[in-house]
């Protein structure tokens, strides 16, 4: 197939005519350009019209994901088709912010997230995409190290190639790769669905914290991984490097150097919900059904969230609420113990910047909205309040027994035993 | 800053890419030459394809071979890679160049990469007829686990290649692809060194593909390998330009 030049015009669905501007990429499906549709520019997928191996359905599930509409913002979802086309068509999206780089370059160490609160917040973000595509009842089917972006600063997430989403019990015939397809994929018994993104989702996950693969220690470290290798490995006798009852594949020193240092920094609940997202029951065991959902990472990674803080050194440590003495993971100084706020289900470590959501303050995880932020005097960097940033009038008992409200906008200075009232959820600061 | 200051690169596996080619008296000129360019040209987006991958690194190797064979380069890093154009003169010992690949084709030689390999792609070029006694070195190659696991690619350059001596060494016509014209031979040259280690390099086909559409997980399913996969692309490829094939202006250069 030719690809198109520059100012060529192609004509959408709807009649319109987007111009390109530039070829941005190539991929195993087709070629990304930029285009021009009225005064804004898009991305233009266009298919390798030979390799769908079935063009018709495939253009019906994007037109469905399109009349569906985006689930979440963090999907560069279709937005238009074009017309049919030498064989073959296309697909118009947003395009993708420069600030945005590939999860590849994340795992091949060349491009690092700027503090552990980013890399938490990519994490958050890739779970809630997942999860609002369940909810509604897709799949994605192929995650997999080249689908998703994330901004290094911040940790935003944006994840492409949503042409393989659909709706339960329906699939397109996807093959992914080995690495980060659930057991049952690989080995053929089963087609992508919501249950297999889950294992993908959990590889991501470890990937992203830890930069090693998680299926991948002493017992695949053979001098030729040949297809059939891999299918044993990732499909019928995948074994997790860190699990606790089979040690036969744990990494190597000095080749999975990563996992090996970074494992032990994490507190133990994050460890143990690895542990039991690549526990041999729900790897290849009878539970394959009922991996860990996004809710439930979700709760784990808000809670790693609440424990972050920023230590004197200048690098974020997580701070354990239930320990004597807590060092910081970077520079193993002991953690001089912080202000922490109690609410039913949550520990938040209070430092400046700290920030509070609907999660906390309204005992509600659906939508979270930041409600409320650690905030430092402009007299005293030493002193700290806390500010409202919602719409909830709070009560506060301060330690002299006054009582007061404080509306949006408003500061309570923060101190040992003070109480306060968000509305639904009562808190406490210790 | 922070504990992940110090990250290193996640734990790849290695993808040797092996250049075999003839470097006999019948490919002096045109032939060699554009043999040397095309390479040259492609190692850039091999180094691409490999600095972008987490799955794996590419690594090239490249051996010649005319009155005996020559390892040009052991196994270097797509990103340190760099063509040294071969000259052509001399017979066409390819069974010496088999010979070489057997001994290297070994955990103790050229496959040793502590974190592990994929099985390697081997490219071969030739426009001729073996002139040495080939066959028991193939029969020994072929025994080879790497061998046959590998992607085994050849181009037949001109019409006087023994393509049924490369398809031997493919192990199927299908991967055997005849070029005529200096073009052809460059574009056909590139297109397999970019498409197989794409392939070559990356974690296996997991899933099966449906072949007659359809959403249904039973009927016309098929587990695609690597190998398999690399032969529709050049099926692809050709369909491509058969298409093209009809506006093709023949100005007369045959080999
Ligand atoms: N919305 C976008 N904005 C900017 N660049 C994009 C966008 N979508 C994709 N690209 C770039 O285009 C190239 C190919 O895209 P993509 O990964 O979607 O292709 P693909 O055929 O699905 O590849 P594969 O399935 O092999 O990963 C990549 O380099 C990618 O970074
Ligand atoms: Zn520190």
């Amino acid at each position: 197939m030719k690809e198109f030049q520059h100012g060529e015009k192609i004509k959408t669905a709807s009649g319109n005519t987007v111009e390109i501007i530039e070829k941005l990429g190539e991929g195993g499906q087709g070629i990304v350009y930029k285009v021009k549709y009225g005064e804004e520019e898009f991305a233009l997928k266009w298919y390798f019209g030979k390799k769908l191996h079935d063009i018709e359905s495939f253009y019906s599930n994007i037109e469905n994901n399109i009349k569906q509409g985006s689930l979440s913002e963090i999907f560069l979802w279709p937005l238009e088709l074009t017309e049919k086309r030498d064989g073959s068509f296309g697909y118009l999206m947003k395009l993708r912010p420069k600030n945005y780089k590939d999860f590849s370059q994340f795992l091949l160490a060349k491009v690092h997230f700027e503090d552990i609160s980013a890399l938490i917040n990519a994490a958050v973000s890739i779970i809630k995409g997942f999860r609002a595509l369940h909810n509604r009842g897709y799949s994605y089917q192929d995650l997999n190290d080249g689908n998703f972006f994330a901004d290094p600063k911040t940790g935003d997430v944006l994840i492409c190639d949503n042409d393989n989403v659909s709706p339960y019990g329906e699939n397109l015939g996807i093959i992914g790769k080995c690495r980060y397809m659930a057991p049952e994929v690989v080995t053929g018994s089963k087609a992508p669905d919501c249950h297999t993104d889950r294992f993908s989702l959990a590889v991501i996950l470890y990937m992203l914290l830890f930069l090693n693969h998680p299926l991948e220690g002493k017992r695949t470290m053979c001098p030729c991984l040949t297809e059939e290798l891999e299918r044993k490995y990732y499909g019928t006798e995948p074994v997790f490097v860190w699990d606790p009852y089979d040690d036969s594949n744990r990494p190597v020193r000095g080749v999975h150097v990563n996992e090996i240092r970074l494992w032990k920094l994490y507190p133990d609940f994050v460890r143990k919900a690895f542990e039991k997202a690549f526990s041999a029951e729900l790897l290849t065991g009878a539970d394959t059904e009922h991996r860990i959902i996004e809710k439930e990472w979700l709760e784990i990674f808000t809670a790693l969230r609440d424990i972050t803080v920023k230590h004197s050194c200048g690098s974020d440590t997580f701070y354990n609420a239930d320990s004597e003495n807590c060092v910081c993971i970077n520079c193993g100084q002991e953690i001089a113990k912080p202000m922490i706020l109690n609410v039913p289900k949550h520990k938040v470590v209070l430092a400046k910047g700290t920030k509070l959501y609907t999660c906390h303050t309204d005992g509600n995880s659906e939508n979270d909205e930041i409600t409320a932020e650690v905030v430092a005097s402009i007299n005293d960097s030493a002193v700290l309040g806390l500010k409202n940033c919602g719409e909830n009038e709070w009560t506060a008992q301060l330690p002299n027994g006054v009582t007061r409200t404080f509306t949006k906008g408003q500061t309570v200075k923060l101190g040992k035993g003070i109480k306060i009232d968000f509305g639904k959820v009562k808190a406490e600061i210790e | 800053m922070g504990i992940y200051d110090d990250v290193v690169e996640v734990t790849r596996r290695t993808m040797v890419l092996f250049f075999v080619v003839d470097t006999s008296g019948s490919m002096n000129g045109a032939k060699i030459g554009t043999v040397n360019s095309a390479i040259e040209e492609i190692v850039p987006e091999l180094k691409e394809i490999s600095e972008e991958n987490a799955d794996a690194q590419i690594k090239i190797a490249s051996l010649s071979f005319s009155t005996g064979a020559k390892w040009i380069n052991e196994p270097i890093s797509a990103e340190n890679f760099r063509w040294n154009y071969l000259s052509a003169n001399g017979v066409t010992d390819l069974g010496k160049a088999f010979a070489e690949l057997n001994d290297k084709l070994s955990r103790n030689a050229y496959m040793g990469d502590i974190a592990g390999s994929f099985a390697p792609v081997i490219f071969l070029m030739s426009d001729g007829e073996p002139t040495d006694n080939y066959m028991d070195n193939l029969e020994e190659l072929r025994k080879n686990n790497w061998f046959k696991k590998a992607i085994k690619v050849a181009v037949a350059i001109g019409k006087d290649a023994n393509k049924r001596v490369l398809a031997e060494f493919t192990g199927c016509d299908e991967a055997v692809i005849s070029v005529h014209t200096p073009d052809a031979l460059r574009k056909w040259i590139q297109f397999v060194s970019v498409t197989a280690s794409q392939i070559g390099s990356r974690s296996a086909n997991a899933g099966t593909i449906n072949t007659k559409g359809g959403t249904s997980l039973t009927g016309g399913k098929i587990n695609l390998t690597k190998q398999d996969e690399f032969i529709r692309e050049i099926k692809a490829q050709e369909a491509a330009d058969a298409a093209e094939w009809d506006s093709f202006d023949d100005d007369g250069i045959e080999w």
